[in-house]
């Protein structure tokens, strides 16, 4: 079995027991992301598989300060960095080590890959960011929702009626016009997708398509690795109306 | 104690150090490392106290003292969910608040910095809790690197008791507890203590440690301490303005 940690392994970890696939799902804000994650989780129950989430700021041990720390906006680069390495690897070993370990489907809603993309265009360095992630696990598969900016601002600003300060990188003064600013911004961070499509092997999903197209395309593959026969899927009541 | 006046005049009058490595900044930066109960906060205190009597341009800081992380470090203490590579990553994020803004910016408005334990304690600390030491390289890669480290080092017997004498009852992670090598609290954290002993000593030469003797009374170790800072250290820039001094010799 080829190694599933980058480098060297996560201390204390027996690898033997990890039977679970990790999917994830990466794109910028407005990609669809996180409808897909739901999506994809209703089906994979459907069809018997449980599954664990995994996201952004959803540990125990430090969400709740990178919220505080966002809302300050004195947070310096590194300390972020860092503070979002420690929300990761928290989540990573208490909750998706143990899901994996009792055979659970991990799916992620962003990975490493936003947390290397975000550091680096603030000017940290990418080997610095792959030895700091070096003990993440490597996942099954990794689809890239690609959009184009201008389209991610769209359905940004119809989700919020606003754009949020990190979005639009005005951190890094890139322009005080918010459009301009989120533009550039969104675009710096998906050329640094591009070379970590390269470097880790990406699948690119075009996220410009309607959800139950994307959704379509993602099931195939993931069907395909778990071994599932059956794609079809139509989202329950309660789902239905994201279903575009 | 009296009040000690550092003899600048003392300093070399000339001769530009060429064995002190190039620093982007005009600052100049003194740690001091060794386990604890080595008596080495004891011994900056006493050489802050000096150069602060002396009215130098310096700033002291100290390991884990950063409010911004400041509750998240608590919660994971008290409720015990720290594992060896977030108990380290919490430091390292508190230590790069510190570097960035604090440390950074007074080395480039050229200040002496003091500080308090430095990333050799994540090193050795971090490693006997079973992080990579490869991996704790890179991720202070970072920081500055000092212009003298001292490395005050006591017998682990000698600094294991000053610690356990002095306190009823060790906490959870400093006893090292979450190690799972003993579950006597003493015992554990004698253990503890004894790999991070060694993981200093591994450091001595690789990253230039001055080896100060924790054993010897309190101010003979201090007189050998402002002696070597006033040797490697050129004080005469940190010195308050007098009247405007000759920049040339």
């Amino acid at each position: 079995m080829a190694s599933r940690f980058y480098g060297i392994p996560l201390p204390g970890v027996n690898l033997e027991e990890l039977s679970g696939p990790l999917i994830v799902l990466e794109g910028s804000d407005g990609s669809g992301r996180s409808t897909q994650v739901t999506l994809l989780t209703e089906w994979l129950e459907s069809e018997g598989f449980a599954v664990q989430t995994m996201g952004l700021r959803r540990s125990l041990l430090v969400a709740q300060d990178i919220d505080g720390l966002l809302e300050e906006n004195a947070v310096t680069r590194m300390t972020l960095a860092l503070m979002y390495g420690t929300d990761f690897y928290d989540q990573l070993e208490r909750r998706i080590l143990p899901a994996l370990q009792s055979g659970l489907v991990v799916l992620a809603d962003r990975y490493i890959f936003t947390l290397i993309a975000r550091a680096a265009v603030r000017g940290i360095g990418r080997d610095y960011l792959h030895g700091l992630y070096e003990m993440a696990l490597r996942p099954n598969l990794t689809f890239w929702l690609n959009v184009r900016p201008e389209v991610a601002f769209d359905r940004e600003f119809k989700k919020a009626h606003s754009i949020s300060y990190w979005e639009s990188g005005r951190d890094m003064s890139l322009s005080n016009d918010l459009f301009q600013s989120f533009i550039r911004y969104q675009s710096m961070i998906k050329r640094e997708f591009e070379y970590l499509s390269n470097r880790h092997g990406f699948i690119e999903v075009d996220g410009e398509g309607s959800v139950s197209e994307v959704n379509g395309m993602l099931r195939k593959q993931i069907a395909a690795h778990l071994g599932i026969r059956n794609t079809h899927y139509r989202p329950s009541n309660a789902l239905a109306q994201l279903w575009r | 104690m009296a009040t000690v006046t550092p003899d600048v005049s003392a300093t070399p009058e000339s001769a530009p150090d060429k064995s002190a490595p190039k620093r982007p900044y005009p600052g100049a930066l003194v740690v001091v490392e060794g386990t604890d109960g080595s008596g080495k906060s004891t011994q900056l205190y006493l050489l802050k106290r000096w150069l602060e009597i002396g009215g130098y341009r310096i700033h002291f800081t100290e390991w884990n003292s950063s409010p911004l992380v400041k509750s998240a470090t608590r919660r994971g203490k008290q409720r015990r969910l720290l594992t060896a590579v977030t108990f380290s990553l919490l430091h390292a994020a508190d230590f790069a608040d510190r570097c960035e803004r604090q440390v950074l910016p007074l080395l480039h408005g050229g200040y002496l910095v003091l500080a308090d334990r430095y990333i050799y304690t994540a090193f050795a600390r971090d490693a006997a809790r079973g992080c990579s030491p490869k991996w704790l390289r890179n991720l202070y890669s970072f920081a500055p690197v000092p212009d003298l480290t001292f490395y005050f080092r006591a017998p682990l017997d000698v600094a294991v008791n000053r610690i356990v004498a002095g306190r009823p009852k060790l906490k959870y992670y400093e006893a090292g507890m979450d190690l799972g090598i003993s579950l006597d609290r003493q015992e554990s954290f004698r253990m503890f203590q004894e790999r991070i002993l060694n993981n200093y000593d591994q450091m001595v030469e690789t990253d230039h440690f001055v080896l100060m003797d924790g054993t010897l009374p309190v101010n003979r170790l201090q007189k050998q301490m402002r002696e070597l800072v006033r040797e490697r250290v050129d004080l005469a820039q940190f010195a308050p303005k007098k009247k405007k001094r000759d920049e040339t010799k």
